[in-house]
């Protein structure tokens, strides 16, 4: 309605700047990535798609995430078993905490917590990042990976890529109320806003899964039809009706209909595609393509790739400054 | 559960679906290993079992893992056998058991008289595997002195370095072809039952054969064939490095596991 009126007086680009003001469309300050061979963070300015500094972090960066408040961003370096935090601003290392051996994969909670599986061991930690203190320990199956914590953080979910296994965990009891069987070696899970349904991709049987939390089942399942697919991340759009893929060496992101599991569409990116992270405005996804050593920058309207931003060496994991 | 549910009978008429739905006993189910117990193959198959119980524990089901040594005529009731003995011995046990699948973990010593027998599973390379996979290393890398197997214990790639670690924590020693084979054999088996744990051990036979997508933990979800051979990519090995991977880049297509060995029985 607004749009109309003002179309009356100006100009067409006016018009989708001002309604795309309205929406609070705006791109991510800056976007982080994890370069795993490269041991270093680069920082992507997210209005002109290019990377403006490099941060030496720390041996194997791999997950990544974003403090509550956005005060801080948390780096796994795998090879030195510990947490690096750098400040979002200054891009300064604040400082490391012990994350158990190998910390690969992890998410943080409304709370500032933080969720990390630690895969040779078979369990997930919960640490305090302000502390580094181990607030508790969760067994849980072979090679946990994937972390994904529901909205209203009540429930986290952890998978075991050995075990083939959804293990969802209460807090702030840190029990486990459901163990649910998807397809071989799943690896990234995500909630629903309302935390009534998760999504989790197996890498080597290759599908997605949709779950209801509370019973446990399995209430979808989408072969991604594709033999090369081996899937790893995934996300709801904003408005939760798509389901976006990372493809894997299927080399593309796959668009599923979030309801029906259908795939709608699929977007060709770089080479071994693993990470993603969607806008706040749910216009603009990006996807880290590993062997490609670049960032895909998707406009999630046209579904279509607008750049391809080269960064470090096998990029991993990528985390979004709004 | 027992007294709420017999307490129940007198007031609710869905008892029985309640019955259904809450009762869940744990499940047990025997493997038998037949052969030499101190062999690396039998240390497999137990990593296998740790694992298998490892899922298990959340789930409410168990698993066992008998023994029984090659030179002994074995009684067993179980679900499913894992052999580690040679070609003649295979076929015996296959006749003894008709309706137990026999998982074969050593590559036996003959290629073709132990292939599309029904229930006799080869999750061991055949030579023909291992044959095509040096062929085409050596189409690519003329001259390479790298030859194919199975496993190996500095592999890293698709979380192979996960299960060597696994393997040398509990039993001190490097992962080998062998030892590999066990542990498929018996995860496999795992992997299968835990999904329908009501499979008879003849329907599981069929289960095998026309459902499976295996975790390997080398890339690649693993099948058999209607041969009874596991498909699987194999490592070229040098020395005592991994040095590539077939189906082999530039000689084949890499994800086409059927480029390995033989397909299909003779009709």
């Amino acid at each position: 309605m607004y749009c109309r009126k003002f179309l009356i007086v100006t100009v067409l680009s006016s018009c989708v700047a001002f309604l795309s003001a309205l929406a609070g469309a705006a791109p991510p300050k800056r976007i982080f990535v994890t370069n795993e061979l490269d041991n270093s963070v680069s920082v992507i300015d997210g209005a002109t798609n290019s990377v403006v500094a490099t941060i030496a972090i720390g041996n194997r960066p791999r997950g990544i995430g974003v403090a509550p408040d956005g005060s801080e961003v948390y780096v796994a370096i795998s090879e030195d078993n510990a947490i690096a935090v750098f400040d979002p601003e200054t891009f300064a290392v604040l400082r490391l905490f012990a994350a158990g051996d190998d910390p690969e994969t992890f998410a943080v909670h409304p709370n500032g917590n933080i969720y990390i599986s630690n895969e040779d061991d078979a369990k997930a930690s919960v640490i305090n990042p302000h502390t580094g203190e181990l607030v508790a320990e969760i067994k849980v199956g072979i090679e946990p990976e994937g972390v994904a914590i529901s909205p209203d953080g009540t429930r986290v979910i952890v998978t075991s890529e050995s075990t083939n296994m959804l293990h969802v965990i209460s807090v702030p009891e840190h029990k486990i109320i459901n163990n649910i069987l998807v397809g071989a070696r799943p690896r990234a899970a995500t909630f629903s806003r309302d935390g009534t349904t998760a999504y989790a991709t197996s890498e080597i049987s290759g599908e997605i899964k949709k779950v209801d939390v509370a019973s446990g089942t399995i209430i979808g399942k989408m072969p991604l039809a594709d033999d090369k697919a081996k899937p790893k991340d995934l996300l709801l759009s904003r408005d939760e009706t798509k389901l976006y893929v990372a493809g894997g060496r299927a080399n593309r992101i796959f668009i599923l209909d979030a309801k029906s599991l259908e795939i709608l569409n699929s977007i060709p990116v770089g080479i071994r595609v693993w990470g993603l992270a969607l806008s706040a405005d749910g216009t603009r996804l990006y996807t880290t393509d590993g062997v490609s050593n670049q960032v895909s920058v998707i406009d999630t309207v046209s579904e279509e790739v607008i750049v391809a931003v080269p960064v470090g060496k096998a990029p991993w994991g990528v985390a979004l400054y709004e | 559960m027992r007294p709420f549910l017999n307490f129940g009978v007198l007031f609710c008429f869905g008892c029985q679906l309640l019955n259904i739905v809450v009762a869940e006993p744990v499940e047990d189910f025997a493997f038998l290993f037949v052969g030499d117990t101190n062999t690396s193959a039998y240390l497999g198959a137990s990593q296998g079992l740790i694992e298998a119980n490892a899922q298990g524990e959340f789930l409410d089901t168990s698993y066992e893992l008998r023994t029984s040594s090659a030179s002994e005529t074995p009684n067993f009731e179980g679900i499913a056998i894992v052999a580690a003995v040679g070609a003649q011995q295979l076929i015996a046990l296959a006749q003894g058991f008709p309706d137990i699948a026999i998982l074969n973990v050593v590559q036996a010593e003959s290629t073709q008289g132990e292939q599309c027998v029904n229930n006799v599973f080869h999750v061991a390379p055949s030579a023909a595997m291992i044959a095509d996979a040096n062929s085409q290393w050596q189409k690519v890398n003329p001259g390479s002195k790298a030859r194919a197997h199975a496993w190996h214990a500095s592999f890293e790639k698709y979380a192979a370095g996960q299960l060597n670690i696994r393997f040398r924590k509990q039993f001190d020693r490097d992962m080998d072809d062998a030892a590999w084979a066990g542990w498929a054999a018996v995860k496999l088996l795992s992997d299968t039952i835990v999904r329908q744990p009501t499979l008879s051990s003849r329907q599981l036979i069929n289960e095998l054969k026309t459902n499976l997508a295996f975790d390997g933990q080398k890339g690649l979800d693993l099948s058999f064939r209607e041969t009874g051979q596991l498909r699987q990519p194999l490592l070229l090995v040098d020395g005592d490095q991994v040095v590539g991977e077939a189906p082999v880049r530039g000689a084949a297509d890499s994800s086409n596991l059927d480029s390995l060995g033989i397909v299909f029985c003779p009709k």
